[in-house]
């Protein structure tokens, strides 16, 4: 608005005037960058009939799956209330309050006794839940016919198959240069690298949202990858955001949530113990504690067919002036649940932006994967996806696998679940996750998963039992996930 | 113009099949439903709104009465509109579908009416510039309020999950 005071500027030419200065500032791409961030992450407007908790979810059967396996969840949570005697919320007493604030950077060396404490859920049981989906309009027949899956997921959701994969995920094909392929010591930096990395620069230069998720495709350099990451996700430290997350500390020290209990046990049992992520145990809680308490994850839940646990002041029970959503920010944290944050803390040092990063990863992907829905990138569709692609590619070893008790996805779940964090080495991981942004899609998991499986396809038709085959593919740090995705998806004889 | 919902009556779905044959395993993939239009006076149908409920094709026939002298024929407005890509998955299952007058080939049906569509008259265009000084004040002031605004520090608390400064809860509701 400064500029408008100086007497050059003339009233004829104001809204070209207006446009050139948008230019000129970087305010026109801050709003490109924008719009196409809202396009990312919003669905579709739908059909003007349709309500809410269509856009949530449009089968109903799988509405009803989701709202039983909240009442599970909040009975269980509950119980664990009443048993331990411990109130969902409570405010701190100043003197607590004030030892908080001074170990704020070091609660990892607390050690509160967690041991009465049970994660609220754990994948295998949310496994069950998948497994016993059925659309009631949906004959399948008792006996086992051809109309029969053969995997556990019995919903009939369209997923893709290889040709439409191969379409899909072009710029992985094999005449296309790929960091974490041809970045590799043998290939020489000319072929590919150099080039790749000036183009990033470029792209970052340009400040282009749309040009840097499509060139992440092809992976991000190291160096490029916090900013490019955080380009497209449409991140930017601006000192609203700073003070926002400062506000959300300040929600932590003044009142004490069960959730935070969790929150411990849960980065206690997984991170901790992980050889990469253990260094990052303080930065987990402050990007979790305040994750807890944000309210701005609530406009998530218009399209996630999750919605948030409800509770009510003590005393006002039924009386919605006093109805609030527990915990503020309506997600319920579940064993694994941390290590969706671990790998960020090797981009982001900055406690703020690490947060708004996760924040936004985790309202645009990773919701998907532990909530019931149809979406092509929910996790029934990737179970589905991962089942169809080797019972198709590798139909002896998916029949072999089931025939010794041994199925599939009872191994591969828990790797997609937690988008393969803590089952990859980290630069591995981060190569995926580079992929995910790119493609706007977690049909990747599923890929991997089975690209994975052809990959120990041998000394998997040689075990005999599930635990066999737990072994087999215990260890996944040594995997190297571009090329076991390129030929799966490219190279591999059908 | 504004639009109203026109009252019509859905008859229960029936089966098509063939001949007198009537099995309990052989399903027919096909159902008829009747729509009745209780005595309206003529109107003109723009859209028909519907929640799909696994039909993948739709047709639609409508019968005309053309005049008082011929005999009311049945004419096909839609014929296997799809309303679901892969019948066997569950893309466009339970959507919601909304079929628009255009959509069927133009027919000359009375009880629609045949009026085209009023082109509107452009807004008049405003005469000459506005005042430059009238506008430059505007901006003005409008500057004046950003820089308020820019200036005074906001007392809304940011990111409020309590009520009235209490978070003590009662256990997790159910409904």
């Amino acid at each position: 608005m400064a500029s408008l005071q100086r007497p050059e500027i003339k009233l004829e030419s104001l809204k070209e005037d207006i446009k050139e200065f948008f230019k000129i500032s970087g305010w026109e791409k801050k709003l490109q960058n924008a719009v196409y961030s809202e396009l990312s992450v919003f669905p579709l407007p739908s059909h003007p009939a349709a309500p809410p908790e269509h856009l949530k979810e449009p089968l109903v059967y799988m509405r009803k799956a989701q709202g039983s396996w909240e009442k599970r969840i909040l009975k269980s949570l509950n119980s664990m209330c009443t048993e331990l005697s411990i109130p969902l919320a409570r405010k701190r007493p100043v003197g607590e309050q004030k030892e908080l604030l001074n170990k704020w950077n070091e609660m990892g060396t607390d050690e509160p006794d967690l041991s009465l404490f049970r994660p609220v859920y754990a994948p295998k049981d949310f496994l069950e839940v998948l497994i016993n989906l059925r659309n009631p309009n949906y004959e399948n027949g008792d006996s086992l016919s051809f109309r029969t899956h053969l995997g556990l997921i019995q919903v009939p959701l369209k997923v893709k198959d290889i040709p439409e994969l191969k379409e899909f995920f072009v710029e992985l094909g094999l005449t296309t240069g790929q960091l974490g392929i041809d970045d590799s010591t043998q290939v020489p930096p000319e072929l590919f690298e150099n080039e790749h990395v000036r183009i990033g620069q470029k792209v970052l230069a340009e400040q282009d949202s749309a040009a840097a998720q499509q060139y992440i495709r092809q992976g991000s350099p190291t160096a490029l990858r916090a900013e490019l990451w955080a380009l497209i996700l449409n991140i930017s430290s601006q000192p609203e955001d700073i003070l926002y997350y400062e506000q959300l500390k300040t929600n932590v020290i003044q009142h004490d949530l069960l959730v935070d209990s969790l929150i411990y046990k849960d980065v206690k049992l997984t991170a901790s113990n992980d050889d990469y992520y253990f260094v990052f145990e303080d930065y987990l809680y402050q990007v979790l504690l305040c994750f807890s308490r944000d309210p701005s994850v609530l406009g998530h839940f218009a399209y996630n067919s999750a919605s948030p646990p409800k509770s009510y002041i003590r005393g006002k029970l039924g009386l919605e002036e006093y109805a609030v959503f527990y915990p503020p920010n309506g997600v319920i944290p579940f064993h694994g649940f941390s290590m969706y944050v671990a790998p960020l803390c090797f981009l982001y040092h900055e406690p703020s932006k690490l947060y708004q990063i996760f924040r936004e990863m985790y309202v645009r992907f990773f919701f998907r994967l532990h909530s019931i829905s149809s979406h092509p990138s929910g996790i029934v569709s990737l179970c589905l996806l991962f089942e169809t692609l080797l019972q198709t590619y590798l139909p002896q070893l998916f029949y072999h696998l089931r025939e010794i008790g041994a199925q599939p996805l009872r191994i591969s779940f828990k790797w997609m679940v937690r988008a393969f964090s803590g089952y990859l080495a980290t630069d591995q991981l981060l190569l995926l996750w580079d992929r995910i942004l790119g493609y706007n899609s977690l049909e990747i998991l599923a890929v991997l998963a089975a690209a994975v499986f052809a990959f120990r396809a041998v000394n998997l038709m040689e075990v005999t039992s599930l635990a066999a085959a737990e072994a087999v593919l215990a260890d996944l740090s040594t995997l190297k996930v571009m090329p076991l995705l390129q030929i799966f998806l490219f190279a591999t004889v059908t | 113009m504004s639009r109203v919902s026109v009252p019509c009556h859905v008859k229960g779905t029936v089966a098509l099949q063939v001949g007198d044959v009537r099995t309990s395993q052989g399903r027919p993939g096909v159902l008829v439903i009747d729509v009745t239009f209780p005595s309206v006076a003529p109107f003109e149908l723009q859209e028909i709104m519907f929640k799909n409920y696994y039909t993948a094709f739709l047709s639609i026939r409508v019968r005309q009465h053309t005049s008082t002298h011929t005999p009311a024929k049945w004419v096909t407005c839609l014929r296997d509109y799809c309303l679901m890509p892969d019948p066997h998955s569950e893309e466009g299952a339970q959507e919601y579908v909304s079929l628009f007058k255009h959509q069927s080939p133009s027919m000359t049906f009375p009880k629609w009416l045949s009026h085209p569509v009023s082109c509107e008259q452009p807004a008049p265009l405003i005469e000459g510039l506005p005042d430059p000084s009238r506008v430059s004040s505007e901006v003005q002031q409008m500057w004046a309020l950003t820089e308020m605004i820019r200036a005074s520090h906001t007392s809304t608390r940011i990111g409020r999950f309590d009520v009235d400064g209490c978070y003590d809860l009662n256990l997790l509701s159910y409904t």
